[in-house]
């Protein structure tokens, strides 16, 4: 602990260190860009998940077998539904990318507002969805497009309600975080590394948020719009 | 924002917001039986198990197809679900996410959360990438010799072509559970128990990136193979490990049981690659950059990508065949608009990468060896690198070889020809290197280097007969025979399966700090060597002659050669055996303490003591050299485990200047 030693050049902020400190901080560093990465990975493996759908989609629809891939006497979804769903999770995004650019300028409670109501709006959309799975005007083997509409569509919601579970802790942590340390620098290292992952998180659940958003656009279109 | 660096002496002691108190005392330990452990995740697997049993019979009891078929498989797959998902919340994974979720701080530490010592825990959700090591090494060689034992039980059926031991949908299942048992072992067979174990040690973490997400790719497996193994009480599954359709839409309630473990393994899979690219990716020791990354860690990474990429298809396949079977969808049943080349499709986009997910930590297990045993540098470290990743992109541009005798268009044959043959010239350099290395080498003929040799000599036939059948013209004429089975035998149990044994025979003095007995490493090596290839060399020749797979009767003039194949494989059952009792004996009875660096390697993993301290290394290291740089002279050290204060903050401190502002 005695041990301390000047900042390492091109980092004028660091006054002193110690071993403790230093090692404290490679793994701090390390952990923020762990969340950076795994959010972009989690994104490309979700990516291929949703891309087995989008495939089965355009797959059974150009080989049209026994013409069963959305024969004309065979219901659709209800197109209200989808548009509801998709803006839901779109102004969802937005309201918490608005909210975002809030806590940056150092408004804790703006981001908290905005995060509660995107939490209400994505859960809103899960609850819709749930209910026209609920209400299906088909059978879900009626057809090529309604069996991917019946697959797919889960898929979404169950991924959705994870980003909203993720979305809820995220509102959890920040209330024990004084608003102040989003101003000015923590007294501790603890403090202050539990700020910074928590806007490594809250950073990383925008990316994971925004792609859910341009998902739920891609769906609408397939299944509501060029079905 | 940037962090005050001051010494914590001078400062207000450190408690995160809403956590503890750093000088607070400890809550009080609860008593074992109420500690989530093995025990309260089987009582939560069975409460789980039964619970969606009861669901599905209630949701789905009048259902017309329930009560026509007399099967329910809803109650079967809620079962499964639910019964998995009680399995993890009796492991306590749920835990630390319910408490982020109330607003209560989760435990940041294995020491903090759990502090179980010996035995206790590995039985228990353990956050310490070593224990998760531990776990996956012991439960994949339950995997393992579960599906060895269905494999002699294939080949004592296949002792008489008309004398039988199982009836034929006895033997199909027995078939099909050895299949899927044996591909989902083996895709985390090295990755799981290896990567976890020793990728922290090889790059110079202390951890991995996430080891919440670490244990849970473990603990998913013991659900995945009982999952499967539940489906013999059903009478098994009729169609392999592929799971083509529609037979496996129309199969009875095993097919729900590979589905669901199939699903289970294929999400355990994606967990497991995402920790190790991240890992790899994030928490690299100062100094071990790119051309210093141990070449067993560039396979490591190549696989996980594929893992993360490929895995999801599966996953989804599953998905849409438990719908299909389920809640009537029709995505494989083509007079509804589905279509089984649907299934053939998603499942060999998965199913070829998964080829190069068994290969490739093979690779770089036997790599990782050869300069160690053969005292030179690894030729073309550069190459092999480039090969893996070669490999890992090729892989996901050839699943339709699998799909030229079942009706794919003929002008799309040539071109998956090509690619299927491309891909052997980045597997070509991994041999090349290999040559390389071996060139004037004064080669030490240890039990792990005679694995690798092994390794290189099997899969060289299993690579040369893959070339070979991703010709169009072969592959018409051997498809779905022996021959197929003796290729893909070779490059799996020849090649990874030898590559596991090095690599533990390796690596274990690390792991356990115990060296496994010698000269029985070398009985077991030769034994199995031997009679591996007595069992599967003869299979091509069964093969061409034109025996089918998973047919339980055959012509009668190959009785003689299959008689010998089956003893063969008895005596390489035996062989395992051997292993068995080497690993026991030398762990358990004759324990040989081996604390310092056995092989003198230079691996970083070897320069802290065996088996490794908390925390893997009393400082971050700085990484100065090359891990194979063996013979060169004046060759630095290979890291300071002490480095000066200040240097580590050099791997960060442009990060931080910059600020981690979001």
């Amino acid at each position: 602990m005695s041990e301390t030693a000047t900042p390492p050049p091109g980092t004028p902020d660091l006054p002193a260190l110690t071993r403790e400190s230093e090692e404290a901080n490679f793994f701090h560093e390390a952990a923020l860009n762990a969340t950076w990465t795994g959010v972009r990975l989690a994104v490309g493996a979700l990516s291929f998940a949703f891309g087995c759908f989008v495939f089965a989609y355009f797959y059974l629809r150009s080989l049209n077998s026994h013409g069963m891939w959305h024969p004309a006497g065979v219901k659709g979804p209800q197109p209200w539904a989808g548009a509801v769903i998709m803006a839901l999770v779109v102004v969802s995004a937005l309201v918490q990318y608005v909210g975002l650019t809030r806590i940056k300028a150092s408004k804790k409670g703006a981001w908290q507002a905005s995060a509660v109501l995107a939490l209400v709006l994505g859960l809103a959309a899960i609850g819709l969805q749930v209910w026209e799975l609920l209400n299906l005007h088909f059978f879900p083997g009626s057809s090529g497009f309604s069996s991917v509409f019946v697959g797919a569509t889960p898929v979404f919601v169950i991924v959705v309600l994870a980003a909203m579970i993720w979305l809820e802790t995220l509102i959890m942590r920040v209330r024990v975080i004084p608003a102040i340390s989003f101003v000015e620098q923590p007294p501790t290292y603890a403090e202050a590394f539990a700020v910074q992952r928590f806007q490594a998180s809250l950073s990383a659940f925008t990316v994971l948020w925004n792609y859910l958003a341009v998902v739920a656009i891609v769906f609408w279109v397939l299944f509501y719009l060029t079905a | 924002m940037a962090i005050d660096m001051q010494p914590e002496s001078d400062r207000q002691p450190g408690r995160e917001p809403g956590g503890r108190e750093p000088d607070a005392p400890p809550p009080p330990a609860r008593p074992w039986w109420r500690r989530p452990a093995v025990h309260t995740a089987l009582a939560g697997a069975v409460i789980g198990y039964l619970l969606g049993h009861l669901l599905g019979n209630v949701i789905a009891g009048q259902y017309s197809q329930v009560v026509n078929s007399g099967q329910n498989d809803y109650a079967i797959v809620l079962g499964y679900v639910l019964g998995t998902l009680g399995w993890l919340a009796g492991l306590g994974v749920f835990s630390d996410l319910l408490r982020q979720m109330t607003g209560r701080p989760v435990h940041a530490t294995e020491e903090a959360r759990d502090a179980s010592a010996g035995l206790a825990r590995y039985f228990r959700y353990s956050l310490d990438h070593k224990v998760v090591g531990l776990q996956y090494l012991v439960g994949m060689i339950g995997f393992f010799l579960t599906g060895g034992l269905l494999a002699m039980a294939i080949r004592t059926e296949l002792l008489s072509p008309s004398y039988h031991v199982f009836s034929s949908a006895t033997y199909t299942a027995i078939v099909g559970e050895h299949g899927t048992m044996m591909m989902m072992m083996m895709s985390s067979l090295i990755l799981g128990p290896l990567g976890n174990y020793l990728l922290p040690l090889m790059i110079g973490s202390k951890r991995m990136a996430f080891p919440r997400i670490e244990a849970l790719s473990f603990w998913l497996t013991p659900a995945a193979y009982i999952v499967l193994l539940s489906g013999l009480m059903f009478g098994g599954f009729p169609f392999g490990w592929t799971g083509y359709a529609p037979l496996s839409v129309q199969a009875t309630q095993g097919a729900d049981a590979y589905a669901v473990a199939f699903g289970i393994m294929g999400i355990s899979l994606i967990l497991l690659g995402f920790n190790i690219i991240v890992t790899v990716i994030c928490y690299r020791a100062p100094g071990m950059h790119w051309g210093r990354l141990p070449i067993f860690v560039w396979a490591m990474l190549t696989t996980s990508f594929l893992m993360v990429l490929a895995a999801p298809v599966l996953v989804g396949a599953m998905y849409m065949l438990i719908t299909d079977r389920t809640v009537q969808t029709a995505f494989f049943t083509d007079d509804l608009g589905g279509s089984s080349y649907l299934w053939e499709n998603l499942f060999w986009f998965f199913g070829h990468p998964e080829v190069y997910i068994l290969a490739l930590p093979g690779f770089g297990v036997v790599s990782e060896i050869l300069p160690v045993f053969c005292r030179k540098p690894l030729f073309g470290y550069k190459v092999a690198a480039a090969g893996m990743v070669g490999v890992t992109l090729l892989s996901f541009f050839v699943w339709q070889h699998h799909l030229f005798d079942s009706g794919i268009n003929p002008d799309m044959r040539p071109v998956f020809m090509l690619t299927t043959e491309l891909i052997s010239i980045p597997t070509g350099f991994i041999f090349l290197v290999a040559m390389g290395t071996f060139w004037k080498a004064k080669i030490r003929f240890t039990v792990p280097m005679l694995f690798a040799l092994g390794f290189y000599f099997n899969f060289l036939i299993g690579g040369i007969s893959g070339v070979y059948l991703s010709d169009v013209p072969a592959d018409t004429t051997e498809h779905g025979t022996f021959f197929v089975m003796a290729h893909f035998h070779y490059t799996i149990m020849g090649g990874l399966i030898f590559a596991f044994m090095a690599g533990l025979y390796y690596w274990l003095p690390k792991m356990m700090g115990i060296r496994l007995n010698q000269t029985l490493g070398k009985i077991h090596f030769w034994t199995m060597f031997v009679f591996f290839n007595a069992t599967f060399l003869p299979l091509f020749a069964v093969g061409m002659a034109g025996q089918p797979r998973r047919v339980y009767t055959y012509a009668r003039s190959l009785e003689t050669l299959n008689d010998w194949v089956s003893i063969s494989s008895f005596l390489l059952g035996v062989s395992i055996l051997i292993f068995v009792f080497n690993f026991v004996y030398s762990t358990v009875i004759a324990r040989v303490h081996e604390e310092g660096n056995p092989w003198n390697s230079r691996g970083l993993e070897w320069q802290v003591s065996s088996p490794p301290p908390p925390g893997n290394f009393a400082r971050v290291p700085v990484v100065l050299s090359g891990p194979y740089e063996y013979g060169v002279k004046d060759a630095p050290p290979v890291a300071d485990l002490d480095p000066p204060l200040g240097v580590i903050s050099n791997a960060y401190a442009a990060a931080a200047a910059e600020g981690a502002e979001v």
